[in-house]
C-alpha cells in the first residue's frame, strides 16, 4: 500500500466535469511530479486531496492516506488532517501570507491549531520550521512581516508552515513558477532535502518538463482531466511512449528553424549611454529624496535582420530598459537612435519604426474594440499618411494572414480568441506598420509549450521573411536561447555580458551569466543526471 | 461607498441582457425606479388637482376616492402634490448626478493620466477637503448667504458629488493605466487624452453608471432632508422633504400625511439601491469568471 | 512611521487653512457688504456704520481673515449678532448636546453593524445573510428624519416611553440626559449602521477570497477560524476608512436630527442663526464642524498604523 493513493478520482464543478478518472500514487519518501498544460486539470486534483475545492463541486472515487479515505471525511475531520498529516504550497508567495500578521505567528499557527501547547512554545516550534526552511532565526526573526521579505524568501516561509508539524505527505503548486530561475533552484533542492530529511512524499505540480525531469523520481503526464501516462521518470522520458508526452517533450525543447544573421548589417537600433532613474520618497522626515538607477549606462546595437535577447531576473532593469526604447520613459542621460534617426518621444515619425509585443494575451487588448481596430492602433503613428478605405483592409487582411489567422477575424471581438491566437493578433498588430525592430517583452512567457512551439516558430519565419530584427526580453534561458543570435545579460542595470548566443551559453565569462545557465532547468541535462 | 472590485473588464455583447434578467433586484430596482420617474413625468401633463390650490374646508381628509392619499391641513390634495414632488426630487438630484459627472469624471481622468504629480496631488487633496463639507454643511454655506433655493440644493448636492465621480474615476483608471491594453495604444503614439477618451472611459463606464444610480438615491435623500429643514425647494413648489415638515407637528391628528411622502421617499431610494446593486452583480468580473 | 504621521498632520493643517478660507470668502466676501446683508436693505446708515466698526469691516478682508483665525486660536470666536454674548460661550453650551449625540449614534452603529457584519458574511448565502441583508438594504433607503418622526409617533406620541422632544439638559443627571437622546441617536444611527454592516460584510468576503485564507484552511483552520483570525483584521481597513466618514455624516445628520427633537445643539444655533443671518455664529460653527470631521478622518488614519504593520516601518 503506497502512502496516497487516488483511485478513479472524478470531479464536476457544477455541471462541468474537470477530472474524469485520475488514478495516481505516492509512497512515502518518493516525488511525484505531475505535469500538464493549463486547463489539464493538475491543480484541482491537488485541491480535491485537500478538500478545498470551489462550492458546488462533487468528487467521486477514493482519495485515500495511510488506508483512510479522504473524500469521505467530514470537513471537521479534514480539518484535522491539513497542516498536519497533508501539507500545501501554493504558487504565488506574494499573495498567500497574511499581510498583517509576523511570519512566526503564520508558522505557528499550523503548529497550534493541530497541538495542545503553549504559544511561547508553537513559537520556538516556529523558529525550527523556519530555520529547516533556510531562513535562520538570526538573519530572519520571526517577527518580521511578509512584505519584509522577497518572493523566494515568502516562498520559504509558506513552506516552513506547510512542513511545520512533519506532515507524510506535502503537496507544492507550481511553487517556482513566480520565481526568479535562481531562487527557483535554491527552492528546489530546499524541497528535495525536506522530503529526504522527513521521508514525506511530495506531489509536485508543474508544467515545466525540466523542473520534473531533475525532481520528480515519477512523473504523471495530464491532459484534459485525465492521466495519459505515469511512471518512474527515466523510463518514461526515455521511451515517450504516448503521442502526446512526446510531443510536450519535442515543444519543450523546440528550436525553431531560422537563417542566423550575419554580424555586419546595417545597425536598426543604437542605445548609447542609457541612464534612468527613479526617484525614491524620502526615508524619513526631511532627509533628501533617494535616487534609484533602473538602467545604468547601457550600450548596445541591433543590426538588420538580427534577433537580439535580453536576460534578467527581476529588478535587474530589463523592463524599464525596454520601456525607454518605447518611448514609455523619460532618460537622464544617453541616446537612442532607430535606422539612424534619434528617436524622440514626442515624435511620431521616429516611433513607426518600432513595435512591441507584451507578455499577456488577454491583458494586450482593449476588450470593446473589434480585432480590426485592433490591429490598426499604430496607424496613429503614421499621422495623414495612414492608409484609408480599400487600402486599409488590405493591410489588415495581410498582417492577419502574416501571422496564420483570417483575414475574416478582423471582424471579432478579442474575447473569441484562445491565448495563442491572441498573441499572433498581437503581432499582427505590430507587424501592420512595417517596422525595423519588434520588441518581445516576455512575449512566449505565458503560453503553454506547444503553443510557445508554435509562436516561435512563426517569429523565426517572419523575421526571415520581413528582415525583421527582434529585442527578445525574457526570463527565460532556454526560449532565448532557441531564438536569438546574441544575448545580453542585464544585472542591477548594468549589461554584464554579452555575445554571441551559442557561445554565451556554451562558455559563460561572467560568474552570473555561468549562475544563471547553472539555474536555469535543463531537460537534456536533467536526464542525462539521472541515467 | 466603498467599491472596491472596479468592474473594469466588459460582459461580450448579449451575455449583458441575460445576465440582467437573470438578477432579481435589478428587475426589481428598474420596475419601482420607473414607477416613480413615470410619476414625475405624468405630473407634466395631469394632476388630479392643481398641488397648489387650497381648499380648507377640506382639510386634513383621509383617503378616499376623492383624494386618493387625502388632504393636508391647508385642503391641498396629496397625490397631486406627492406627483409634483417625485418630479423635485427627480430633477434636483438628477442635475446634481450632472454635475457630479460633468465636472467629477474629467479631473479623474485628468488626474489618472497624470498619476503622481503636482495636478493629480491638487485635485486629491482638493477631493479631500470638499468630503470634509458633508453635502448639508455645503447647503447651509450656499443658502446662508444666497438664500434657500431649489437651485442651490441642486448646486450643493452637485458639489458634494463631484469628489466621489473624481475619486471614483482615477482609481478605476489608474487600475486600467498599468495594462498592457494601454502600454500598446502608448506604443503605437497615441496621447495621454486621447486614451482616456477611446480606450479608459469606455472600460470604466460599467464602474460609473453603478456609481450613478448610488449617487442619484443618495441626491433623492439629501434633497429630502435639505427641503425638510427649509433650504432647498420653496413653497408653493412641493418637495416630499418639505411635505414631511409641515406633518411632523399633525402626527397624532392625521399620520398618513408623514407616512406617504415618507414611503415614497424610501421607495424611491430602495429602488436605486437595488438597480445599483443587481448592475454590480451584473458587472463585477468575479461573478463573470464563476458564471462562464 | 514618522514619515507617515508627519505627512497626515501635514495634510490636516493644510486642510484646515484652505477649509477655513473657501468658509472666509462665501460668508465675507462674496455678500459683499456683510454689515448690509446682516441688517438686511432697509438698515439705517449708522447702524450700518456701527455694524461695520463692531465687525472689523473697516480693515481689508486679509487682516479680517488673519484676525478671525488668530482669535479662533485663542478661543476666541467673535461676538453673536444677535444674542450679543460671545460665540464661543453659545457653542460652549450647544457642543454639549450635539458630540454626545453623534458619540452616542457612533456607538449604536458599531455595536449594531459589527456583529451583524460579521454574521452576514459568516453565514454567506444563507437565511440570516439575506435578511440582514434585506434589512439593511431598507435601513440604507430610510431618511433619518422620517424615521425620527416614525419613532416620536410610535415611542412618543402613542407608547409615552420618551418624550416626543426637549432636551432635559445634563444637570438632571446622566441617565436623562441619555435617555433624551436616545430616540435622536437611535434614528441617526439606523441608516448608518445599515450602511457599516453592509460595508462589513462585502470587506470581510474580499478577503475570504484571499490567497492567504487558502494558506490558512491548509494549514487546518476552519472557516470560522479563518474569519476570526485573518479575515476581520485585513477588513478592518476599509471598514475604519468608513466608520471615519460616517462621524462627518453623523455631525451633519445630527443638525437635521436636533430639529426634529427640538434639542438645543449646534444644528438649532446653526438654523436659527441663519434665520436671524447672524453670519459670525454661522462662520464659527461650520468651521468647527469641518475642523471635527478633519481631526476624525486623521484619527482613522493614525489607527491604520495599529492595524497595519505595513505602515510602521516608513
Amino acid at each position: 500500500m503506497s502512502l496516497l493513493d487516488i483511485k478513479r478520482l472524478t470531479l464536476d464543478i457544477g455541471p462541468i466535469p474537470i477530472l474524469h478518472g485520475i488514478d495516481l500514487s505516492v509512497d512515502a519518501g518518493e516525488v511525484l511530479g505531475i505535469i500538464g498544460e493549463s486547463g489539464s486539470g493538475k491543480s484541482m486534483t491537488a485541491l480535491s486531496i485537500m478538500s478545498l475545492l470551489p462550492p458546488e463541486s462533487r468528487t467521486g472515487g477514493s482519495i485515500t492516506l495511510e488506508g483512510v479515505d479522504l473524500l469521505t471525511r467530514t470537513e471537521k475531520q479534514m480539518c484535522a488532517i491539513r497542516g498536519k498529516d497533508i501539507g500545501m504550497v501554493f504558487q504565488e508567495p506574494m499573495t498567500a501570507l497574511d499581510p498583517l500578521k509576523t511570519i512566526g505567528a503564520q508558522v505557528a499557527e499550523t503548529i497550534s491549531t493541530h497541538t495542545r501547547i503553549s504559544r511561547r512554545e508553537a513559537l520556538s516550534e516556529a523558529d525550527h520550521a523556519l530555520e529547516r526552511a533556510g531562513l535562520p532565526r538570526d538573519l530572519y526573526p520571526r517577527d518580521r512581516f511578509p512584505h519584509e521579505l522577497s518572493g523566494g524568501q515568502r516562498q520559504r516561509v509558506v513552506i516552513a508552515s506547510a512542513i511545520a508539524l512533519r506532515p507524510k505527505l506535502l503537496i507544492a503548486d507550481e511553487p517556482t513558477t513566480a520565481l526568479d530561475v535562481t531562487t527557483q533552484a535554491r527552492i528546489l533542492e530546499l524541497l528535495r532535502r525536506l522530503v529526504d530529511e522527513d521521508g514525506m512524499g511530495l506531489i509536485f505540480i508543474t508544467h515545466d518538463l525540466a523542473v520534473v525531469a531533475r525532481l520528480g523520481d515519477k512523473v504523471a503526464v495530464m491532459r484534459q482531466g485525465e492521466i495519459v501516462e505515469s511512471g518512474p521518470t527515466g523510463e518514461i522520458f526515455r521511451a515517450l511512449s504516448h503521442p502526446y508526452t512526446r510531443q510536450l517533450f519535442a515543444a519543450s525543447s523546440h528550436v525553431p528553424a531560422r537563417d542566423p544573421a550575419l554580424p555586419g548589417g546595417t545597425p536598426v537600433l543604437i542605445v548609447d549611454g542609457l541612464v534612468r532613474d527613479y526617484r525614491l520618497p524620502a526615508r524619513r522626515l526631511f532627509a533628501a529624496p533617494g535616487a534609484f538607477r533602473a538602467v545604468d549606462r547601457v550600450s548596445f546595437r541591433i543590426e538588420r535582420g538580427e534577433n537580439v535577447g535580453l536576460v534578467g531576473e527581476s529588478g535587474s532593469g530589463k523592463s524599464t530598459l525596454a520601456r525607454a526604447i518605447m518611448a514609455l520613459e523619460a532618460i537622464q542621460s544617453g541616446s537612442i537612435a532607430i535606422d539612424g534617426t534619434p528617436l524622440d518621444g514626442r515624435s511620431l515619425s521616429t516611433r513607426r519604426k518600432l513595435q512591441v509585443v507584451f507578455q499577456d494575451p488577454y491583458g494586450s487588448f482593449d476588450p470593446r474594440q473589434r480585432v480590426d481596430t485592433l490591429v490598426t492602433e499604430p496607424f496613429h503613428l503614421l499621422g495623414a499618411e495612414a492608409p484609408r478605405g480599400a487600402e486599409r483592409q488590405q493591410r489588415i487582411a495581410t498582417a492577419l494572414t502574416n501571422v496564420g489567422l483570417e483575414p475574416a477575424d478582423a471582424e471579432k471581438y478579442i474575447h473569441e480568441f484562445s491565448g495563442g491566437q491572441r498573441q499572433r493578433i498581437a503581432i499582427a498588430r505590430a507587424l501592420i506598420i512595417e517596422p525595423s525592430l519588434i520588441i518581445l517583452d516576455e512575449a512566449v512567457s505565458a503560453l503553454d509549450v506547444s503553443i510557445r512551439a508554435q509562436i516561435l516558430d512563426l517569429l523565426a519565419d517572419l523575421s526571415d521573411r520581413l528582415n525583421l530584427s527582434y529585442l527578445f526580453i525574457s526570463h527565460d534561458l532556454s526560449v532565448v536561447r532557441s531564438i536569438t543570435d546574441r544575448v545580453l545579460v542585464m544585472k542591477n542595470g548594468k549589461i554584464v555580458e554579452s555575445g554571441n548566443t551559442a557561445e554565451i551559453f556554451a562558455n559563460p565569462q561572467h560568474p552570473y551569466t555561468q549562475e544563471l545557465i547553472a539555474a536555469t532547468p535543463n531537460l537534456e541535462r536533467a536526464l542525462a543526471s539521472r541515467a | 461607498m466603498a467599491s472596491s472590485g472596479i468592474a473594469a473588464i466588459n460582459l461580450p455583447r448579449g451575455t449583458w441582457l441575460r445576465a440582467a434578467l437573470r438578477s432579481p433586484s435589478f428587475l426589481a430596482g428598474t420596475f419601482i425606479t420607473l414607477i416613480f420617474v413615470a410619476l414625475a413625468i405624468i405630473s407634466f401633463v395631469w394632476t388630479p388637482y392643481s398641488y397648489a390650490v387650497q381648499d380648507i374646508p377640506n382639510k386634513l381628509h383621509g383617503l378616499s376616492a376623492d383624494h386618493w392619499f387625502g388632504t393636508d391641513q391647508y385642503g391641498r390634495d396629496v397625490f397631486s402634490m406627492i406627483l409634483v414632488g417625485a418630479r423635485t426630487s427627480i430633477a434636483v438630484s438628477l442635475i446634481a448626478v450632472g454635475v457630479g459627472i460633468g465636472i467629477g469624471v474629467p479631473l479623474g481622468l485628468t488626474a489618472a493620466a497624470q498619476r503622481g504629480n503636482l495636478f493629480d496631488e491638487l485635485i486629491m487633496r482638493a477631493n479631500d477637503l470638499v468630503f470634509a463639507f458633508p453635502a448639508l454643511l455645503i447647503a447651509i454655506l450656499i443658502t446662508a448667504v444666497f438664500g434657500p433655493s431649489a437651485t442651490n440644493a441642486m448646486i450643493a448636492i452637485g458639489i458634494f458629488n463631484i469628489p466621489v465621480f473624481a475619486r471614483l474615476t482615477r482609481a478605476a483608471a489608474l487600475s486600467l493605466w498599468t495594462r498592457d491594453f494601454i502600454l500598446a495604444a502608448r506604443v503605437a503614439g497615441k496621447g495621454a487624452a486621447r486614451i482616456s477618451v477611446e480606450h479608459i472611459l469606455p472600460n470604466i463606464l460599467n464602474t460609473l453608471v453603478v456609481q450613478i444610480t448610488i449617487q442619484f438615491s443618495l441626491g433623492i435623500l439629501a434633497e429630502a432632508a435639505l427641503a425638510y429643514v427649509g433650504l432647498g425647494a420653496q413653497p408653493p413648489t412641493p418637495s416630499w422633504g418639505k411635505m414631511l415638515a409641515d406633518s411632523q407637528t399633525l402626527i397624532s391628528l392625521a399620520p398618513h400625511l408623514a407616512l406617504i411622502p415618507g414611503f415614497c421617499i424610501v421607495f424611491t431610494v430602495l429602488g436605486l439601491n437595488l438597480m445599483g446593486d443587481g448592475l454590480r452583480d451584473i458587472f463585477d468580473p468575479r461573478l463573470q469568471r464563476s458564471r462562464r | 512611521m514618522s514619515t507617515y504621521i508627519a505627512g497626515r498632520v501635514a495634510s490636516v493643517l493644510l486642510s484646515l487653512l484652505v477649509a477655513s478660507v473657501v468658509i472666509f470668502l462665501i460668508m465675507e466676501v462674496l455678500p459683499g457688504d456683510p454689515a448690509q446683508f446682516i441688517l438686511g436693505m432697509n438698515a439705517r446708515p449708522d447702524t450700518l456704520a456701527a455694524l461695520r466698526t463692531q465687525l472689523g469691516l473697516d480693515a481689508p478682508p486679509v487682516m479680517r481673515y488673519f484676525g478671525w483665525m488668530l482669535g479662533m486660536l485663542h478661543g476666541d470666536f467673535g461676538i453673536s449678532y444677535t444674542y450679543r454674548v460671545p460665540v464661543a460661550e453659545l457653542i460652549g453650551q450647544r457642543i454639549g448636546v450635539s458630540l454626545p449625540l453623534a458619540i452616542y449614534a457612533l456607538t449604536l452603529t458599531l455595536i449594531v453593524a459589527f456583529p451583524a457584519g460579521l454574521l452576514a458574511a459568516a453565514r454567506r448565502n444563507t437565511i440570516s445573510d439575506a435578511t440582514i441583508m434585506g434589512v439593511t438594504q431598507l435601513g440604507v433607503a430610510v431618511p433619518n428624519f422620517w424615521f425620527a418622526i416614525v419613532l416620536v409617533y410610535v415611542f412618543a406620541v402613542t407608547l409615552h416611553w420618551f418624550s416626543a422632544g426637549g432636551f432635559p439638559g445634563w444637570d438632571k443627571g446622566f441617565w436623562l440626559g441619555m435617555r433624551g437622546l436616545t430616540l435622536p441617536a437611535i434614528a441617526l444611527a439606523l441608516p448608518q449602521a445599515s450602511i457599516l454592516a453592509r460595508v462589513m460584510r462585502s470587506a470581510l468576503l474580499d478577503t475570504l477570497d484571499e490567497d492567504y485564507i487558502r494558506t490558512a484552511r491548509a494549514h487546518g483552520l476552519t472557516r470560522a477560524q479563518t474569519l476570526w483570525r485573518h479575515a476581520v483584521r485585513n477588513a478592518l481597513i476599509p471598514v475604519l476608512t468608513i466608520v471615519g466618514l460616517q462621524f462627518a455624516f453623523l455631525l451633519a445628520g445630527g443638525i437635521i436630527i436636533e430639529n426634529v427633537f427640538f434639542l438645543p445643539g449646534l444644528g438649532r444655533l446653526i438654523f436659527q442663526a441663519i434665520g436671524q443671518r447672524d453670519l459670525i455664529v454661522v462662520k464659527s460653527v461650520i468651521m468647527l464642524l469641518v475642523f471635527a470631521v478633519i481631526f476624525v478622518n486623521f484619527l482613522v488614519d493614525l489607527s491604520y498604523i495599529a492595524v497595519d504593520p505595513r505602515l510602521r516601518r516608513r
